[in-house]
């Protein structure tokens, strides 16, 4: 193999590598969202992947519909998917609480396809993408570069942006008062509420916060692949567990270092492997995970007590 | 009286009553649309097939499947392939189906059943993926999107089955099997360990019961009875492809179990029978008021309202979950189950109901 070809192959290694970090910061994103509301209530929130939907279409219905600038749309848009975050849990999930856990499983299955076919009514079927003029324009500027590496501002934007908003959630978890409720109930529901903690409020809070996260990865896909449509919550909804599993469910920085590796996984085995499986290798990682170490990279093990 | 007394009381009569319907339906005189009625119908019995196979392990056992569309199309794909490779016969045909879903139900359910509920019912679901991702790429084996066209019909002795009042009948025949077989299997020793795991796991291994063993059983008859359906299909309408077998298709079994009554063989039969039919009148329907409502200038009522049926579906998960969690035609014990009085006795619940609860070693969040 002459040097050329090496050097090639290292950049061609680079530029998915820098891709993967990208993809995989934005599963992080939607990972902590699945990952805080089971710790919180034990409860995989299908409808998720849709409050990411929902974060993208309705920046896209601002700024096409009523010609918002894109930051404010993307903004309001967050704030939006929180208040639904909020009002799905109070609607769907709170009236199951002490009711079996299957329940409350298959009722957040019925709120997935809920929601799915709210924006395929609303929105269309169709693929959709954001008005190129309406985007920031330098985003499509190319910000570094080495040898054939490329690296976008829009890439720079979504790690800044994944980076800047995993370090404010560590303090929100860890040095707020909130924080600490959210992980007192983690740990013990009815002990916390001993305690004077307003269970409730905290379950409420977890869900906004959550949401304007899966929020926000939506919008900064959407932009990413310039495309939005209905269902495109249900496949990264899974993805970003199986990022949630693989970090170990219920552990913030586990769902962190998951998506990342979820997303560098993808990328290379897309690459090396097979691009036809892309999608095949979150769901082989997860089933993998589940079945060989349930307690993921960084979840403590389980243990069965009768 | 309502329906339910009137089906506690004279179980044999409602019974009788459905299959008379039943058997002379496609001789109704319904003129033009008797075609229709009896396609309608015939796939109505498939769902119902369908629906008695999964009941088993959510209704039976107490675990969460959500990749039976995996089985149903494992099945379709084994009768196609078999079909136009090797022109087998269908009455060869239909227990190699039945035999490959089971045998992909063990090699699932094996390293998996151990899962506690949530985990399971996630694993399914990568693997249902798994096999749509499979059935739409290995295009040598499965030709992928184009699908499977020309499928033989099935004949009996010698003569093709074309019409449709044909494989009406032919379906009947295997729902009557499948709801002799299941009928049996939940009054046998095999039901009573399944009833047993599913409200008390723990008191189950107690008493004896191989827990990992049944639960292996309760997913092979239950994929078993996915592919027979699949296989029929199929043969059915000749034609099979890749997104047949997607997600909906689970979501849609999974809601007829819920809305007839999750673990009662009838319940779950009745709610194929409310549901099917109503999505083609849905379907039907929404087309037809969508094209007036287009003719009619009312601009803002969107064309992508002929979607609303699936989030019909949705509505009744979370309906039936939150008002009626039993489902419409229950059975006696999940209806208990069900409405647990206060929750430390939810907390017992749990561990029977729905799998034994996993106690993490609990860790705060972060």
């Amino acid at each position: 193999m002459d040097l050329q070809n090496l050097f090639d192959m290292s950049s061609l290694f680079l530029q998915q590598l820098v891709n993967g970090l990208t993809v995989g910061g934005v599963y992080a994103l939607i990972a902590v969202g699945y990952t805080m509301v089971y710790g919180v209530i034990e409860l995989i929130n299908f409808a998720h992947g849709e409050i990411y939907m929902f974060g993208a279409f309705i920046t896209f219905h601002l700024i096409t519909v009523y010609k918002v600038p894109f930051f404010v749309a993307a903004l309001v848009a967050v704030a939006t998917c929180a208040v639904i975050g909020i009002l799905l849990d109070i609607v769907a999930y709170r009236p199951l609480r002490n009711a079996p856990r299957l329940a409350a499983l298959i009722t957040a299955i019925g709120m997935s396809i809920f929601f799915q076919n709210v924006a395929l009514i609303k929105w269309g079927a169709q693929i959709k993408s954001y008005p190129l003029e309406a985007l920031p324009p330098f985003f499509s500027d190319v910000a570094v570069r080495i040898g054939d590496v490329q690296v976008t501002w829009l890439q720079v934007f979504i790690l800044a942006t994944t980076l800047l908003l995993m370090f404010a959630l560590h303090t929100i978890i860890h040095r707020t008062k909130v924080g600490a409720a959210m992980r007192a109930i983690a740990q013990d529901k009815r002990a916390a509420a001993l305690m004077g903690i307003n269970v409730n409020r905290v379950i409420s809070f977890t869900f906004a916060l959550g949401s304007s996260l899966g929020a926000v990865a939506g919008i900064l896909v959407g932009v990413f692949y310039n495309a939005i449509w209905p269902t495109m919550g249900y496949i990264a909804g899974i993805k970003a567990f199986a990022a949630a599993v693989l970090g170990g469910i219920g552990s913030v920085p586990g769902a962190m270092l998951g998506g990342v590796v979820l997303g560098v996984a993808e990328v290379f085995g897309a690459g090396y492997l097979s691009s036809q499986y892309r999608d095949g290798i979150a769901y082989a990682v997860m089933i993998l995970v589940i079945v060989f170490k349930p307690s993921g990279l960084l979840g403590k093990a389980m243990i069965q007590k009768v | 009286m309502g329906i339910r007394e009137f089906l506690e009381e004279h179980p044999r009569a409602a019974v009788g009553a459905v299959a008379a319907i039943a058997l002379i339906l496609p001789w109704l005189p319904l003129g033009e649309a008797s075609g229709y009625v009896t396609r309608v119908a015939t796939l109505t019995m498939v769902y119902m097939a369908l629906a008695l196979g999964l009941n088993i392990v959510p209704g039976f056992t107490g675990l969460l499947d959500l990749g039976y569309v995996g089985f149903y199309g494992i099945g379709a794909y084994t009768a196609g392939l078999l079909t136009i490779h090797y022109g087998l016969s269908y009455w060869v045909i239909l227990p190699l189906a039945a035999m490959n879903g089971a045998l992909w139900g063990i090699l699932l359910g094996a390293p998996t059943l151990r899962l506690t509920g949530d985990y399971f019912a996630i694993v399914t679901f990568g693997f249902a993926e798994l096999v749509g991702l499979v059935i739409r790429n290995e295009l040598w084996l499965t030709r992928g999107p184009m699908g499977i066209p020309g499928i033989a019909a099935p004949s009996i002795f010698g003569h093709v089955l074309s019409k449709e009042w044909e494989f009406f009948y032919l379906m009947l025949a295997i729902l009557v099997f499948v709801v002799i077989l299941v009928r049996r299997v939940e009054n046998s020793r095999l039901g009573r360990a399944w009833f047993a795991i599913r409200e008390d796991e723990i008191a189950a291994e107690a008493c004896g019961i191989n827990i990992i063993r049944y639960k292996i059983l309760a997913f092979a008859v239950s994929a078993s009875i996915g592919a027979l359906a699949g296989s029929f299909y199929a043969r059915w309408f000749r034609f099979i492809h890749p997104d047949m077998f997607k997600f909906w298709e689970s979501i849609l079994v999974l809601c007829l179990v819920v809305l007839g009554g999750m673990g009662s063989v009838v319940g779950v039969m009745l709610g194929a029978l409310v549901m099917i039919p109503m999505t083609e009148i849905l379907r039907v329907g929404l087309g037809a008021f969508v094209d007036w409502a287009g003719s009619a200038g009312f601009t803002w009522i969107s064309p992508d309202l002929v979607n609303a049926r699936y989030l019909i579906f949705g509505l009744i998960l979370v309906l039936m979950m939150r008002f009626r969690p039993e489902g419409l035609f229950p059975a006696v014990r999940v209806r208990g189950e069900m409405h647990p009085g206060s929750e430390r006795e939810r907390d017992d619940e749990d561990e029977s109901f729905y799998e034994a609860r996993t106690d993490h070693e609990k860790e705060p969040l972060g």
